[in-house]
C-alpha cells in the first residue's frame, strides 16, 4: 500500500514536471533563438550554435537609418509603468480606507459605483478618452500614458475587501493615541497589508508594462514609444530579423520574470487571501 | 469612531475616485454618445449630426458582423480550453506533498507575458521554415499556411491567450481543491462512491465556486482581445478573428472615423453587457439547479 502510494506519487511528480516544461517552453523557445546563430534562428527547435549577434544588432539601433532606441524605450516604459502602478497604489489605499474604515454619508452609493464600473465595458470609453488627453495637450507624453491608468477599481476592491477584516479596535486605538487618518493609514493598515499590497504591485505592474493599445494610440514620437510598443511596431506586420525580435522580447520580459520571482514567496502569500 | 462625523474625511480620501470617475468615466461616457451621432473624423474642425445613420451603418456592416460571431466563436473554443487546461493543472499540481508553490509559482509565469511577445514567438515557431512545419510537409505532406485560414487563426490565438491564463486560473483552482475537506472524501470512499461518482457528486459541487469565478473571468476574457489579434492576423483572414477591439480601433485609428467608431464601441458595449449577464444567470441557474450554491 505504502509502496503502490510512492509510486502514484512519483508519476504524479513526473506529470506535473513535464507539464511545466511544455508552459515554459515558449519562453525557452524565445530565450534559445535570440542567442542562436542567425541561419538557425526558428529552423530548429533546440539551435546548436549561439551568437551574441542579434543582442548587438539591437543595441547599435539595427540595420535601419535612424537608429531605433531600444535604451530610451525600455525608460519610457519603466518611466510610465511605475508612475502608473504608484499612483494606482497610491489612490487604491486611500479610496479603499475611506469605503473601508470611514463612515460617512454616501458611502454604500461609492461601493456600488465602484462595483457598477468594473463591470462597464470600458471599450465605449476608448475614444473620448483619447480626445480629453489630446484636449488637455497630454498626446504624446508621459502623462497621456500615465493618468488615465492612475487609477485602478480592481486595486480598490482589493484593498476595500483587505481593510475590512482588520478589526477597527486597532484604529480606534490609534485615533484615541490621537493618530490621525494618514497616520493610521501607514502606521498601522500598511504594515498589516504587506501581502496583499505585492499581489496589487505585481498584477499593476505587469498589466502596465505590457499594455498595448493605449501606449500605442496616445504616442507619436520615436522617442516616447514604450518597449512593449516598440517592439510591436519594429517587428510586426513584415517580419524580419527573427533573431532580434527574439532578442527585443527578452529585454521585454526579463524584467518582469525577475520582478516577480523576486517577490514569488509574498505572492503567494499574498494570493491565499484574495483567492478565499 | 462611529461617534465622530466623518463626513469631510470620507469625502475627502475618496475624491480621487471622484475625480477619476468624473474625468475618466463620466465625461468620456457622454462624449462617446455625443460622438456616436455625428460623422466626426477625429481632425477636421467641422462635422455634422447624421442622428442613427452610423448605427444603421454599423448593423449593416460586415466588420460588425464578424466582431460579434467571432467574440462567440472565441468564447467556445477559448473557454473549454482554458478550463480544461487549469484543471488539469490544478488537478495535478494541488495534492503534492512538497514544491506545490514551486510548481504554481512556475505555471503562473506565462501569465507575465506580453501578448506582443508571445504573438511573436508563435509566429516564429510556426513560420515557414519552422521545425514544426518543415516536419509537417516532409513526414505528413502537410503544408499548413496557420495564419491564413479563419478556423487555425482563431485557434491560434485562442491558444495563446489560453497559455497565458492557464497559470492563474489553476491558482484559483487549486484554492478551490484545497478548500474541501479530505474527510468527505473519506467517508465517501467507505459508502463506496467511486471515481466518476466521486467527481460529478463531490468534486464538482464543492469546486463550483472556484469553477464559477474562473469561468466568469475567462469570458470577460473574450470580450476584450485586442494585442494577439493585432499583432498576428490584423483581424483577418477575412474577418475571422475580427475582434470588437479590433473593430474599434480600425475604425478610429485607421480610418479616423472617430463617431462610425463611437457607435460601434457603444454596440460593443451592449451586447458584451448583455451576454455577460444572460451567462452569468445561466451559470448561476446551473449551480442552482443542481444544488451545488
Amino acid at each position: 500500500m505504502v509502496g503502490h502510494k510512492k509510486k502514484s506519487l512519483t508519476i504524479r511528480y513526473i506529470i506535473a514536471f513535464l507539464l511545466l516544461l511544455l508552459m515554459i517552453f515558449p519562453y525557452l523557445y524565445m530565450v534559445l533563438n535570440s542567442f542562436a546563430d542567425w541561419s538557425q534562428v526558428d529552423r530548429k527547435l533546440i539551435p546548436t550554435s549561439f551568437t551574441l549577434h542579434s543582442y548587438e544588432w539591437l543595441l547599435s539601433g539595427g540595420q535601419s537609418a535612424e537608429p531605433r532606441p531600444w535604451i530610451r524605450a525600455f525608460f519610457n516604459s519603466l518611466i510610465v509603468s511605475s508612475g502608473s502602478t504608484i499612483l494606482m497604489m497610491i489612490t487604491g489605499v486611500v479610496v479603499a480606507y475611506a469605503l473601508a474604515k470611514l463612515q460617512f454619508r454616501g458611502r454604500n452609493f461609492l461601493n456600488n459605483a465602484i462595483l457598477f464600473q468594473m463591470f462597464f465595458p470600458a471599450i465605449i470609453l476608448l475614444v473620448p478618452t483619447f480626445l480629453i488627453i489630446q484636449r488637455l495637450g497630454m498626446y504624446d507624453s508621459y502623462l497621456g500614458m500615465i493618468l488615465p491608468k492612475a487609477l485602478s477599481l480592481w486595486a480598490i476592491f482589493m484593498y476595500t475587501n483587505f481593510f475590512r477584516a482588520i478589526p477597527d479596535t486597532f484604529i480606534e486605538a490609534a485615533k484615541l493615541d490621537g493618530a490621525s487618518d494618514w497616520q493610521i493609514i501607514f502606521r498601522i493598515i500598511l504594515p498589516m497589508s504587506k501581502s496583499i499590497t505585492i499581489v496589487v504591485f505585481l498584477f499593476l505592474f505587469m498589466e502596465r508594462w505590457t499594455e498595448l493599445l493605449w501606449d500605442m494610440i496616445v504616442v507619436k514620437s520615436d522617442n516616447m514609444l514604450t518597449l512593449n510598443v516598440l517592439l510591436s511596431q519594429m517587428f510586426g506586420p513584415y517580419g524580419g530579423y527573427p533573431g532580434p525580435m527574439y532578442a527585443a522580447s527578452v529585454i521585454l520580459t526579463v524584467p518582469i520574470i525577475i520582478l516577480f520571482l523576486f517577490f514569488a514567496k509574498q505572492f503567494k502569500e499574498g494570493m491565499q487571501f484574495t483567492l478565499k | 469612531m462611529r461617534t465622530k462625523n466623518n463626513n469631510g474625511m470620507g469625502w475627502l480620501f475618496a475624491s480621487p475616485y471622484l475625480l477619476y470617475g468624473l474625468i475618466f468615466f463620466l465625461i468620456p461616457l457622454g462624449w462617446s454618445f455625443y460622438l456616436s451621432i455625428t460623422d466626426w473624423n477625429l481632425i477636421a474642425p467641422v462635422f455634422h449630426h447624421v442622428g442613427l445613420d452610423n448605427f444603421i451603418k454599423a448593423l449593416k456592416s460586415p466588420g460588425v458582423h464578424a466582431a460579434f460571431f467571432v467574440t462567440f466563436k472565441f468564447m467556445i473554443v477559448f473557454v473549454p480550453m482554458v478550463i480544461a487546461s487549469s484543471l488539469i493543472v490544478a488537478l495535478v499540481v494541488h495534492g503534492l506533498p512538497r514544491f506545490k508553490g514551486l510548481f504554481l509559482i512556475g505555471f503562473f509565469l506565462p501569465y507575465l507575458a506580453s501578448g506582443v511577445v508571445s504573438s511573436f514567438i508563435v509566429k516564429g515557431f510556426l513560420s515557414y521554415n519552422s521545425p514544426v512545419n518543415t516536419f509537417l510537409r516532409g513526414q505528413l505532406g502537410l503544408d499548413i499556411n496557420w495564419l491564413g485560414t479563419p478556423l487555425s487563426a482563431l485557434l491560434l490565438v485562442a491558444v495563446i491567450i489560453a497559455w497565458k491564463f492557464t497559470g492563474y486560473y489553476a491558482l484559483i483552482l487549486t484554492s478551490g481543491f484545497e478548500s474541501i475537506n479530505q474527510e468527505i472524501y473519506e467517508a465517501a470512499a467507505i459508502d463506496g462512491v467511486n471515481g466518476w461518482q466521486r467527481f460529478w457528486r463531490i468534486t464538482l459541487p464543492l469546486l463550483y465556486p472556484a469553477l464559477f469565478t474562473t469561468l466568469i473571468l475567462s469570458i470577460g476574457v473574450t470580450f476584450g482581445i485586442f494585442t494577439e489579434v493585432y499583432q498576428l492576423t490584423g483581424g483577418g483572414p477575412n474577418f475571422g478573428t475580427n475582434t470588437w477591439q479590433m473593430e474599434i480601433y480600425k475604425q478610429a485609428f485607421q480610418n479616423l472615423s472617430a463617431g462610425y467608431a463611437s457607435a460601434v464601441a457603444l454596440i460593443a458595449s451592449v451586447v458584451t453587457f448583455i451576454s455577460i449577464f444572460i451567462i452569468r444567470k445561466f451559470l448561476e441557474m446551473w449551480g442552482k439547479r443542481n444544488g451545488w450554491t
